[in-house]
């Protein structure tokens, strides 16, 4: 699985090369944030250009009607020649004393007729802006070219160009912010039903295999996907089943011909071979009964509320081996708590844990020794044995199904111990295995107790 | 005695049949649930050996029906399904006992004889273990045909023992059986008259052992 993982790890790697967001909203801010930065950076640009371009063509406009003002005083006379006055109250206007407007009336040819100022040179300077009108005066064309000095503009429109983007270009900067909170919110919350239906898919299990998918409040572009999932739950619950089933049909259909090769071996007269027959079939019908406990086990949905006597299934487990023990001079004892262990869980599961784990101390005590099941008021069995103890590195191993420590074993098929961790598991409880100092294994099982003041009898 | 078989494997059904033979019963052999309704009709069994998947239906609907007219016909499921649900159903249903196939000739027989000498029941008297025999009636003791004498509490408890020989008895058990409701009883009193049992088995020559299981209870069966 490592292996696997890790080789994805590195083709996903090298294949991505921008940076990879995991969850979608992350991703989204990351997008946003570049948009929002773009938009401040252009947005304020964009908006003082065209505050700009607007000023300029009002004060285009001025100037060309400046400039047609200054038209309708030129006269051409009879023999040719222009003559251009300039009424008193404008002329204090355009005065080089005050410097700001000017003026340059030019005859087709371009030579100056009249101008506001003695300077030669262009109205249309660096710091000139202007606008010329051209008009045709009894048959003589003239250009009028009227000019306003930058430099001494309208102190307002000054102003409103050059405090731009510190009094009005900010404010696109904290709008944009809020737009990408409000953004994150409702997405967040648009995906709220996503986490809903992540949270219920993590109940789903191999035993809970019946769980679907809400659908309710799912975005609608999102629903095929949930949809396409609950078929697919469907379709893996169908082979679950189906495989579940096989495997009790299976054990259930072997029982009876066990049943008849039992009775068949038991009708030979007495003998070695018969007696072997006979442990041959013991030993596979005890599998067989395994296979079927891990079949239920699988299904298993345990009641939440259902409590068991800890005490008592023990000492059910212990009365119902002791006879297999004896038959191997071996010896089993129940120690420990005296009165009634409550804890929550299933008696009869219970019961099938504890007596795989009887039954695997059995068969590996030496013979003349005992095998002793102690109770805890804590909740706990510990299964001890005088057997070769479990090593270091099988300590996980043995609580796999099929797993024997010796193949040459014929006695069992190695499904004792998983039935046990599958039990444990089920019931939210742990088993561990730990060696005595005086040899032998020690096998614990800690369960939960359950609530003594509600559920203890009276 | 006449008992009944209702199993639809025919080879099964043969060999249970000659197995009891051998144990000394003689068995009839119906393979539904129709003919096991007629035969219990018309023949009055000693006790059913009833097996729950049959090819008409679903053997515990006979027990129940059984139940339901007040018959008290022992009876003993045998089966290939082992669930919990399934023996607790069958057991609610009114069996006797429950035998999960596969399952030892010899258990069968000894399953089969508790019940039957359950009181009221047909089989009688004796309880057997070795060549020690315990009369329940006249409760005499005999080791190889000879009486011998074992005074009134170990006798109880020898009883409790034989009846359920090769199984725990939790000592909760012998302890009732011994003092009924008599109150107060010392703690070690059982273990006591366990004892005292084992000790006069010994003298009279009673090839039979009690084990004794700790913190449980204890068990006879026959010494090897």
């Amino acid at each position: 699985m490592a292996r696997v993982g890790s080789k994805n790890g590195s083709l996903t790697g090298s294949k991505v090369r921008a940076p990879s967001f995991k969850s979608l909203i992350s991703r989204i801010v990351f997008l946003h944030i570049i948009a929002v930065a773009v938009v401040a950076i252009f947005l304020p640009l964009v908006l003082f250009w065209l505050l700009n371009s607007e000023i300029d063509q009002l004060h285009r406009a001025a100037m060309r009607a400046q400039a047609e003002t200054l038209a309708e005083r030129i006269v051409v006379r009879p023999d040719g020649r222009v003559t251009f006055n300039l009424p008193d109250s404008l002329r204090g206007l355009y005065s080089e004393a005050y410097g700001r407007y000017q003026y340059d009336i030019r005859d087709d040819d371009g030579r100056l007729l009249f101008s506001s100022h003695r300077k030669t040179g262009d109205v249309a300077s660096d710091t000139i802006s202007g606008a010329e009108v051209t008009q045709t005066i009894d048959g003589t064309t003239v250009h009028i070219r009227v000019g306003e000095d930058l430099s001494h503009r309208d102190v307002i429109t000054d102003d409103i160009v050059s405090n731009f983007f510190r009094r009005v270009g900010w404010i696109t900067i904290p709008i944009l912010l809020i737009l990408l909170a409000i953004d994150i919110f409702i997405f967040r919350r648009a995906i709220a039903p996503l986490w809903r239906a992540s949270e219920q898919a993590s109940n789903i299990g191999p035993a809970r295999t019946d769980i679907r998918l809400p659908t309710e409040q799912i975005p609608r572009e999102i629903v095929p996907l949930v949809t396409a999932v609950n078929l697919a739950l469907d379709r893996l619950e169908d082979g679950f089943r189906v495989q579940r089933q096989f495997t009790a049909d299976a054990a259930h259909q072997l029982r009876t011909p066990l049943a008849i090769l039992r009775t068949r071996i038991e009708t030979l007269g007495d003998g070695t071979v018969r007696q072997l027959l006979h442990d041959d079939i013991e030993s596979m019908s005890r599998i067989v009964v395994q296979l079927l406990e891990i079949a239920e086990l699988d299904t298993l949905v345990l009641d939440p509320g259902e409590t068991a006597d800890l005490r008592a299934v023990c000492a059910e487990v212990v009365g119902a081996i002791a006879p297999f023990a004896i038959a191997q001079h071996k010896d089993i004892a129940l120690k420990g708590a005296e009165a009634p262990v409550l804890i929550h869980g299933n008696s009869e599961m219970l019961q099938r844990a504890v007596f795989n784990l009887a039954e695997n101390a059995i068969k590996f005590t030496e013979k003349e020794t005992s095998v002793d099941v102690e109770v805890g008021d804590d909740g706990s069995v510990r299964v001890r044995d005088c057997g070769p103890g479990v090593a270091e590195e099988e300590r996980e191993l043995i609580f796999q199904r099929f797993w024997r420590r010796d193949r040459q074993r014929s006695d069992g098929a190695g499904l004792g111990l998983s039935i046990v961790r599958g039990v444990a598991d089920d019931h939210a409880a742990t088993v561990a295995v730990d060696n005595l100092p005086g040899g032998g294994a020690e096998f614990t099982l800690r369960f939960r107790l359950a609530d003594k003041a509600v559920s203890a009898p009276a | 005695m006449r008992l009944l078989i209702v199993e639809d494997n025919a080879e099964l059904s043969r060999l249970v049949a000659n197995g009891l033979a051998g144990a000394g019963y003689e068995s009839d052999i119906v393979a539904s649930t129709e003919e096991a309704r007629e035969a219990v009709h018309n023949v009055s069994y000693a006790a059913m050996i009833l097996d729950l998947g049959l090819p008409d239906g679903d053997g515990l609907s006979v027990l129940r029906e059984l139940r339901r007219q007040m018959e008290p016909l022992p009876v003993l499921v045998l089966t290939a399904r082992g669930g919990v649900q399934d023996r607790v159903n069958g057991l609610r249903s009114g069996a006797d006992d429950y035998l999960a196939k596969p399952f030892a000739m010899e258990e069968l027989v000894a399953r089969l004889e508790a019940i039957l000498r359950r009181p009221g029941q047909l089989l009688g008297r004796s309880l057997r273990l070795a060549n020690l025999v315990y009369d329940t009636e006249s409760r005499q003791i005999f080791v190889d045909d000879k009486p011998r004498i074992i005074s009134s509490r170990e006798t109880s408890v020898l009883e409790i023992l034989l009846r359920r020989q090769g199984r725990v008895v939790p000592k909760k058990n012998v302890e009732d059986h011994i003092f009924g409701l008599e109150g107060e009883v010392a703690s070690n009193a059982v273990e006591v008259y366990v004892s005292r049992l084992r000790k006069q088995l010994t003298e009279h020559g009673a090839k039979v052992v009690i084990h004794t299981v700790r913190g449980v209870g204890y068990m006879m069966a026959e010494e090897k």
